[in-house]
């Protein structure tokens, strides 16, 4: 088992009021999953989706990460666990515009201590996968956004996480640049293992997972 | 319309507290700043501008110095001002004044002093172009017993009733009765030579006060001469004429010279000046932080305002879209930015006004916000409309710029060009800063290096009583009553010892005597420099703790004065003499007259700690200008300062009951011809705080400016496990460097201007590696204390707010 969410249960107090983001969520992912969460705007999916990264916290409830009760680590463990083991991918790639490509996908490895050696040799790695050496040294403004997609997920990969959380990773991209990502996806799921969670507005998107969850109102349903 | 965007503008303003408070604060301080040392500067540039000034010269002596002429004396012969008038017939006119120390006027019989006075020409009036406020300007000052009194003096004297032909005395000679002719304003009047009494100088030839001078020579030289040449003279040309001119019967290696009356004050510092005159140094130095202090203020508000901007991006997006024109929106940030000018100007000149008694303390002047001294900040004033404007279009310029599409989509994304800018200003805003810290550090060292500099001589606990017997004569009987002074005084338990001196260190430089023909024991007369001497009685020097390295303090004699002189060892250097043993008994010739060294005395610092020691001359003379009291350490410490001093001044009263008397500690004395350039470092610390503090807020901004433009960037480095520690570096490295270059840039500029300012000093402590290191380390510190404030908010925020996908 990878992760386990037990009745989780998120909220934020407003004018007195308590709303809930998240409502009593039960979640189990395994290794080598691929689940795509679904669900109308506002439901609940980027939250779910930040809790699960532990990049956001949650009010109830019991979160274990490969053994370990994040709900109870301390906020610097917790930071260690998800740059060891989980890589973010976004809507709008977030690639940062002053890097070239090549720059980009060294960035995560500046935080985890790989010596200078093994960054170029991962990088290399990397960008060897994902065929786009030629473009090592442009900037993201100067590739189309499906390529900006390919490089923020390259980044994502480069220090093998075991989970790959991916927030609409195809929403500003055209269907066609959509499918490769999706055919990328399914690629690193099947042959390498990786397990991913995917938020998606298209059905056709989400039937690349193994497994469909959907929120409505923070709610599973 | 403009009512609208005014009230827009407050509204803005309003709602961001933190950021209006900052910017009119640091705009404030500067335009405070600004106008406080532009008051000072003004009315020390002030001085000796009249209807005419411009025409108007000091003449003044220079003497050869190695070959060389110097500006040797600020006075001229008496018979200076004749013969240069009739030899020239540029010179229309001229006035001498010579000045009659420690002054006692008595008006029947109340003695009043602390009044400067002088001899003075009747052409005073027109040279100076000073009227009279009662009397007649045309014959008040030509008859002999004549005087003038200023409006202040008069009022002193005489209360509300008419001055005019009232008559009153002068202690020292109380036989002869002087008339009042005239009273003149002298409010309002700034000059270097301050007279609140003028006598006429006819009474000069028959007072018997001078009887025993030489009448109408050229031996004569305490004579302050002012001439005043036609408009249009070449000033140029003139002056090399006069300093070729030898008077018929001038014999010394010296010559005349003139200078403009309007730059003495600031300019001038020669031997017997008319009064201490200030420091053009100092003036412009002080300009100089005045417009660093008020463009460093304009920088910061074109950083905060700028950087402030980004925040508001889609408020100027929204507005383009809905059909805001380029125009309108330049003008509402114009209302914005001369709202906030405007509350900062009232601001500052509201500071002005409440640190005016305080800056006024600092620096010992009473300036004033009146009409004079605000016409004077006129001309000022457009250079700060036109900096305020300037200042003001920028940020209106580069909001009004944002490209709406862009804004409206979330990309904050500014020009390079405007973050280069921004920086350069804070690059400039810290080498400023650094300069003046380093600049503060180097004033303070120096200062307190001659402060604790070894003066050759121990001042504490001595304290010199002076005063004038009003009821009598300097006769035998005074001389006698006066040694009855001395024992009784010796009597009191709480004095050591007991001496007389003409003058002592620190003393007014007027105390001091000298000469130009000095003829050594080899019989080589030296005519190419000043030598001081002054009298003073045997015990003086073991009173002063000074000590001998050759010979005794005239103990020779028995007698009450000799022609025995006790030199100094720079004396002894400059005639070449290798042993100061070798000139004991040996015999010196001055004032046509030959004297016996009886012994040498080690170096001391008698005209304070910024000039260097020169050769000295003491006489051995039967003294009553100083009576020079040691008070006992043990017995003052037991009974109280107070008390000592009351008995002193009753001992004093008891010997001359009418009389005046006052008290002067030595050391304290000293010390004071510090006050100067203490005044100076402080305004100069003050303005440096000023300063950083400017600057720190435009570090301020620029770090908020930064945080914000950065906010994906952090968010998206800590998704992928950046530390909190790790986003501070990233943040902060850049500031660091800048402050680094700047500290590059400033350290050559410091180094120069304190360089330059050390040379107005005869002692210099050394410009430390450690003052800069330590002004870099200051600025550093303040630098990331401010920068950390914000990042560290920056970096703990959660990136999901940063990041989040609209
Ligand atoms: N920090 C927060 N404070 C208040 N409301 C929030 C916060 N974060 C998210 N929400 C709200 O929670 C709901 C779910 O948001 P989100 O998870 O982003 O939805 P989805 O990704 O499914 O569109 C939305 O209505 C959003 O406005
Ligand atoms: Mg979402």
């Amino acid at each position: 088992m990878l992760l386990q969410l037990n009745n989780i249960f998120k909220w934020v107090n407003s004018g007195g009021q308590r709303i809930f983001l998240l409502k009593d969520i039960n979640l189990n992912v395994n290794e080598g999953e691929f689940i795509s969460i679904m669900g109308p705007s506002g439901s609940g999916k980027s939250t779910l989706l930040n809790v699960i990264g532990m990049l956001d916290g949650f009010d109830e409830g019991e979160y274990h990460f490969l053994e370990e009760s994040v709900h109870s680590l301390k906020e610097k463990h917790r930071a260690n666990l998800y740059k060891e083991y989980i890589g973010f991918v976004f809507q709008s790639y977030h690639l940062l515009d002053e890097l070239t490509v090549k720059e980009n996908l060294e960035m995560p490895l500046l935080y985890k201590k790989f010596k200078g050696s093994e960054r170029k040799a991962m990088v290399a790695d990397m960008l060897d996968r994902f065929n786009i050496v030629g473009k090592k040294d442009l900037f993201p403004a100067q590739l189309s956004g499906g390529q900006q997609q390919l490089v923020g997920i390259a980044r994502a990969l480069i220090s093998n996480p075991k989970l790959i959380l991916a927030d609409e990773p195809t929403g500003n991209l055209n269907s066609a640049q959509g499918e490769e990502i999706m055919e990328l996806f399914k690629k690193l799921n099947e042959e390498d293992g990786v397990t991913i969670i995917q938020v998606t507005h298209s059905e056709k998107n989400a039937a690349y997972g193994s497994r469909i969850i959907n929120l409505l109102d923070g709610r599973k349903v | 319309m403009f009512k609208l965007f005014l009230k827009i503008a407050t509204r803005y303003l309003l709602k961001n507290k933190l950021y209006s408070f900052i910017n009119i604060f640091g705009l404030a301080i500067g335009i405070a700043s600004f106008v406080l040392i532009m008051l000072y500067v003004n009315y020390e540039r002030s001085y000796d501008k009249f209807e005419g000034s411009e025409n108007v010269h000091r003449v003044f002596m220079d003497y050869l110095e190695g070959g060389e002429y110097v500006p040797g004396d600020a006075n001229a012969y008496i018979v200076s001002g004749p013969a240069l008038k009739e030899e020239f017939p540029e010179i229309e006119n001229f006035v001498r004044f010579r000045r009659i120390r420690d002054l006692v006027v008595l008006n029947n019989n109340t003695p009043y002093d602390g009044i400067v006075g002088s001899l003075a020409d009747p052409e005073y009036f027109d040279v100076f172009d000073h009227g009279l406020v009662k009397g007649d300007v045309n014959t008040a000052l030509n008859e002999p017993y004549s005087v003038v009194l200023s409006t202040s003096v008069a009022q002193k004297l005489f209360g509300d009733g008419n001055p005019i032909g009232q008559s009153l005395k002068i202690a020292g000679d109380a036989t002869v009765t002087f008339t009042v002719t005239g009273v003149m304003d002298n409010t309002n009047r700034n000059t270097h030579i301050k007279n609140d009494l003028l006598i006429s100088f006819k009474t000069f030839y028959t007072w018997k006060i001078f009887e025993n001078d030489w009448k109408y020579t050229w031996n004569q030289n305490e004579y302050y001469t002012y001439v005043k040449v036609a408009a249009n003279t070449d000033v140029e040309l003139l002056n090399k004429k006069i300093m070729a001119f030898v008077p018929k019967g001038f014999e010394f290696k010296e010559r005349h010279h003139m200078e403009p009356i309007e730059s003495i004050h600031l300019y001038s510092n020669k031997p017997y000046e008319a009064g201490t005159n200030g420091n053009g140094n100092n003036i412009k130095l002080l300009s100089i932080i005045a417009f660093i202090t008020l463009l460093l203020s304009w920088m910061n508000y074109m950083n905060l305002s700028s950087s402030k901007s980004l925040e508001r991006a889609k408020e100027i997006g929204i507005r383009k879209v809905v059909g805001g024109k380029k125009s309108q929106l330049t003008l509402q940030f114009l209302s914005e930015s001369a709202l906030l000018n405007f509350m900062a100007i009232l601001l500052a000149l509201g500071a002005v006004f409440l640190l005016l008694p305080g800056f006024n303390a600092m620096v010992g002047q009473n300036l004033g916000l009146d009409g004079t001294q605000l016409t004077a900040l006129m001309p000022y004033l457009g250079i700060m409309l036109l900096g305020a404007s300037l200042a003001a279009l920028y940020p209106a310029f580069v909001l009004s710029r944002f490209n709406p599409a862009k804004v409206l989509k979330g990309q904050v994304q500014t020009s390079k060009n405007g973050l280069h800018f921004r920086r350069a200003l804070i690059i400039t805003q810290f080498v400023a800063t650094i300069s003046l810290l380093i600049c503060t550090l180097m004033a303070n060292k120096q200062i307190n290096f001659l402060k604790n500099r070894p003066i050759g001589a121990n001042l504490d606990q001595v304290v010199a009583l002076k005063g004038q017997i009003l009821d009598r004569a300097y006769d035998s009987i005074f001389y006698k009553d006066f040694d009855v002074l001395l024992e009784e005084l010796k009597r009191s338990p709480y004095v050591a010892e007991v001496g007389c001196t003409g003058t002592y260190p620190g003393d007014d430089f007027s105390n001091m005597n000298s000469n130009i023909q000095l003829t050594f024991p080899d019989g080589h007369t030296d005519e190419t420099h000043i030598w001081y001497n002054y009298g003073a009685r045997p015990n003086y020097f073991n009173l002063m703790g000074m000590d001998f390295v050759a010979g005794n303090a005239f103990l020779q004699t028995a007698e009450k004065w000799s022609h025995n002189v006790v030199v100094n060892e720079e004396m002894v250097r400059f005639m070449g003499i290798e042993d100061p043993n070798a000139l004991i008994g040996e015999t010196i010739k001055f004032w046509g007259q030959d004297w016996t060294v009886s012994g040498v005395v080690e170096d001391y610092n008698h005209f304070g700690m910024k000039s260097a020691v020169v050769p000295i001359i003491i006489r051995h003379d039967r003294n009553t200008q100083n009576v020079l009291v040691k008070l006992d350490q043990k017995a003052i410490t037991m009974a109280g300062v107070d008390k000592a001093l009351n008995e002193l001044e009753q001992t004093w009263h008891q010997v001359f009951p009418v009389s005046t008397y006052n008290y002067t500690f030595l050391d304290q004395k000293f010390q004071a011809l510090f006050n100067e350039d203490q005044k100076f470092a402080k305004a100069f610390q003050i303005f440096t705080l000023l300063a950083i503090l400017i600057a720190s807020l435009g570090l301020f901004g620029l770090t908020s400016y930064t945080c914000i433009q950065r906010k994906k960037e952090i968010g998206v480095r800590k998704v992928n496990g950046a530390t909190i520690a790790q986003i501070l570096q990233l943040l902060n490295q850049n500031f660091i460097k800048w402050v680094g270059l700047a500290f590059v840039i400033a350290v050559p500029i410091a180094w120069f201007a304190m360089d330059k300012w050390l040379e107005g000093f005869a002692y210099k402590t050394t410009i430390s590696w450690w003052v800069f290191v330590l002004g870099g380390l200051v600025a550093l510190s303040i630098a990331i204390l401010t920068v950390s404030w914000q990042s560290f908010r920056a970096a703990i925020a959660n990136p999901v707010e940063s990041l989040r996908d609209e």
